[in-house]
């Protein structure tokens, strides 16, 4: 395994170990969690004493289309079986299952950087082209920065979950 | 074997964080800030759950580490829960800044007391 490696660089050795890859999923979850509660700070801001504007600019529906693509997309992503992606080439899966998860997977990173490019456009939309100042664009700020992190919290639960895999191959030989 | 004075000290600090949390939520006559107790007492149960649902131990079948991986992934959802309540609480100028730092600390208090307790029982199961 070790002979056949690419860089130069080997992987370093606590990528595989069980514990790096329960804080992976801890992180994860922890991420979301920053992600979602900024979504809920940014409405309860809005309607709170400590919004300034003035003509008052309020969070809509609109404002959260992007963090619901976002959570779907992460939804759909870690749903997907990983070791269905290269079904094909074994003998118990059916016909096409690598294709249907691959398309699945690509719905679901659809939704994630819609949501992404969703949050960028309500904040130029909404928020710069109308000229807000500081404290009335933190909601426009923060629902980029809340489907960011929704992102990278997918990004970080899909490497560990990846890592998983790696980590049950060392053991199986 | 660090019996009873751990014990003792656990429940002594356990004390100090509820204490830290009513009192945020008492002296400011709001009581929001009690979520924070619920957030963290609430916790440590999807692990435990979830750790009940799937075999850990079993590593041929790779299905059924999904679900303790949705557990962990639930837990640390709520311990950063616990420190992003009061912050959001503040940042709405619901609770003042007083509150919301006793709140977090008195949280963090509990959860660490909650953490300790669970790693002695699990240490006793094992021997």
């Amino acid at each position: 395994m070790s002979s056949s490696r690419l860089f130069r660089f080997p992987k370093p050795a606590w990528l595989n170990s069980a514990n790096t890859r329960t804080a992976g999923v801890y992180a994860a979850g922890a991420l979301f969690s920053l992600g979602f509660y900024i979504l809920i700070d940014v409405a309860s801001w809005s309607k709170s004493a400590m919004n300034p504007s003035d003509p008052e600019v309020h969070v809509t529906f609109v404002d959260w289309i992007p963090g619901i693509c976002s959570a779907l997309g992460m939804l759909v992503i870690n749903s997907i079986d990983k070791s269905r992606l290269s079904a094909d080439s074994f003998s118990y899966s059916g016909n096409g299952v690598a294709w249907k998860a691959k398309l699945v997977l690509f719905l679901g990173f659809a939704l994630l950087a819609g949501g992404l490019a969703g949050s960028a456009v309500v904040l130029v939309m909404k928020y710069v082209v109308k000229d807000y100042r500081w404290p009335t664009i933190w909601m426009g700020v923060g629902n980029v920065v809340a489907n960011g992190l929704v992102m990278l919290s997918s990004a970080v639960l899909w490497v560990a979950q990846n890592m998983e895999d790696e980590y049950t191959y060392n053991l199986a030989l | 074997m660090a019996g009873i004075k751990t014990i003792i000290g656990l429940s002594f600090v356990l004390a100090i964080g509820f204490l830290l949390v009513i009192l945020s939520a008492a002296l400011f006559h709001e009581y929001l800030t009690l979520l924070v107790v619920a957030t963290y007492v609430i916790a440590p149960l999807p692990n435990y759950i979830c750790g009940r649902a799937a075999n850990p131990d079993d590593f041929m079948e790779s299905s059924g580490s999904g679900v303790v991986d949705f557990g962990r992934f639930l837990t640390g959802f709520f311990v950063v829960m616990g420190i992003a309540l009061p912050v959001l609480l503040y940042h709405a100028s619901t609770i003042q800044g007083g509150a919301a730092a006793m709140s977090i600390v008195g949280g963090l208090l509990i959860y660490g007391t909650i953490i300790s307790f669970t790693m002695f029982f699990q240490e006793d199961q094992e021997f």
